[in-house]
């Protein structure tokens, strides 16, 4: 047998284990509960995640992408500071990150008493479940950005520049087509991960229920089968934005 | 007008010179690899900054404080073609043309086309034309928004003969046209004469010799600008 062959052996026995996790969606459970015995929960959980998750992916690009330029461009020896911070985001446990939350923003607090006297709750709200996921995803969004953006040559900037054109312009006409697909890879990571948290946002925001949360109240209230439908569509509504996000920036590249 | 005092520390040694040019003038900044040369040309291209000294251009101060790359009037050319590769060859000639640049630069684009044999090309990926294509591109690049000063930093490295004398005729016939003040910085004699009658020979950050190309081969400075035109310097 040749190495090539043994080499496809091995990716293919990989590939398997990674996904043999999927096996778990024939299991038998039961017949399927779509709403966990609360009608409409489903609908409302996926309604929830897709509206707020939109929202705070449009805050973290926001946010995120001068935040990655200027590192991967702007920045000099404060990179260090700011590299830091950005890390500690990546890293915080999310319960930690939950808890967190709740003690710098929470109504007790007079930030977050502020808050709410001007008609911002921060618990247990809209406003509470987006900025948790903006909390959770854009240290990930950011990192991911910072690559990117960093793999075009500065030489191609400058040159552009040079032709007389704007700083936004360059990032817009040069910048941001050469470093899509990573970008892209950027937006889908912060996606998945703000779209499937779960440890913050059930600290600080259990209602409005997005479907992380929504899966775990039926698996406590009506187990496995009010669990198994929502489960697929968390899957179905998790994988493929990336996935289109993706394939759009490859396609563009060809 | 050019008038560029550029004072800058390298390892080693000081940059420390003074380059005043009138429109149309050429100037060829000759000496060895890691005279100085790229840096008195990236200085006044703004890539890099000066510690100290001033460059003007016309009315515009471009140090200091130093001018935002896109504020300079002025095309810059190195010896990397640095075309934009998800564009195609005629997107990265008109770049910089804001809007199309109007009609008359659609004539001077047209013509830059045709005389330096871009149709075929035109529509082509740059990412997917040959070096001396690309060669060809940068230097239209470079000239269509018809910039008073026209800096040059080993242009033809790696190019075929034919070729060099073509983009040096071409770009002589523009100058004259245009009026653009012309630097070329090299390391090869043969690849400046054509381009610049006036040279600067620069030896550790310090021009130690102008004049036309005749005097500097018939006099050399220093033992180095003799080594480096390999002729017998005269004390040999």
């Amino acid at each position: 047998m040749t190495a090539r062959w043994f080499k496809l052996l091995g990716m293919a026995a990989f590939a398997l284990a990674l996904l043999y996790p999927l096996i778990g969606l024939g299991a038998q459970v039961g017949s399927w509960n779509w709403d966990g015995g609360i009608p409409g929960s489903t609908a409302g959980a996926v309604r929830v995640s897709i509206f707020l998750t939109a929202i705070a992916m449009a805050i973290v690009i926001a946010i995120g992408t001068p935040v990655a330029w200027y590192l991967a461009r702007g920045a000099g020896r404060d990179r260090v500071i700011w590299d830091a911070a950005v890390l500690i985001s990546v890293l915080m446990p999310p319960l930690a990150l939950g808890l967190l939350l709740s003690l710098a923003y929470g109504p007790a607090t007079s930030l977050g008493g502020f808050l709410l006297r001007i008609g911002v709750p921060t618990s247990n709200s809209a406003t509470a479940f987006v900025a948790t996921q903006v909390y959770a995803s854009a240290g990930y969004y950011i990192v991911a950005a910072r690559a990117a953006i960093a793999s075009v040559p500065h030489e191609l900037e400058q040159t552009a520049a040079l032709l007389g054109v704007a700083p936004g312009a360059v990032f817009r006409r040069v910048t941001f087509p050469l470093a899509r697909l990573g970008l892209a890879a950027a937006v889908s990571i912060a996606w998945v991960r703000a779209l499937g948290e779960f440890g913050a946002v059930i600290v600080t925001a259990y209602y409005p229920a997005g479907i992380p949360v929504q899966i775990w109240v039926n698996l406590q209230t009506a187990g496995m089968p009010a669990v198994m439908p929502l489960l697929i569509v968390f899957l179905l509504t998790a994988l493929p934005l990336p996935w289109l996000i993706h394939l759009l920036a490859q396609s563009r590249d060809a | 007008m050019l008038d560029a005092r550029i004072i800058k520390a390298r390892a080693g040694f000081t940059v420390d010179v003074h380059i005043r040019l009138d429109a149309g003038d050429r100037l060829a900044i000759f000496g060895a690899s890691g005279a100085g040369k790229s840096t008195v040309l990236g200085c006044i291209a703004g890539i890099e900054n000066p510690d100290s000294g001033e460059i003007r251009l016309g009315g515009t101060k471009l140090f200091p404080p130093p001018l935002p790359l896109h504020r300079r009037p002025l095309a810059y050319l190195t010896q990397k073609d640095l075309l934009f590769p998800h564009l195609s060859a005629g997107e990265n000639i008109t770049f910089g043309l804001a809007n199309g640049g109007g009609a008359e630069s659609a004539r001077w684009i047209g013509e830059l086309r045709e005389r330096l044999g871009l149709e075929a090309i035109w529509n082509n990926r740059a990412a997917k034309i040959s070096g001396g294509e690309s060669r060809r591109v940068a230097l239209a690049r470079m000239l269509a928004r018809r910039p008073p000063l026209v800096l040059l930093d080993e242009p033809f490295v790696a190019l075929d003969r034919p070729l060099i004398r073509d983009l040096t005729g071409a770009l002589d016939e523009w100058r004259r046209r245009l009026g653009f003040i012309l630097i070329a910085v090299d390391h090869r004699a043969e690849v400046l004469t054509p381009l610049c009658p006036r040279v600067a020979a620069i030896e550790r950050g310090k021009i130690v010799q102008q004049s036309d190309w005749n005097s500097l081969a018939a006099s050399p400075a220093t033992p180095g600008l003799a080594r480096l035109l390999e002729i017998p310097y005269p004390s040999d």
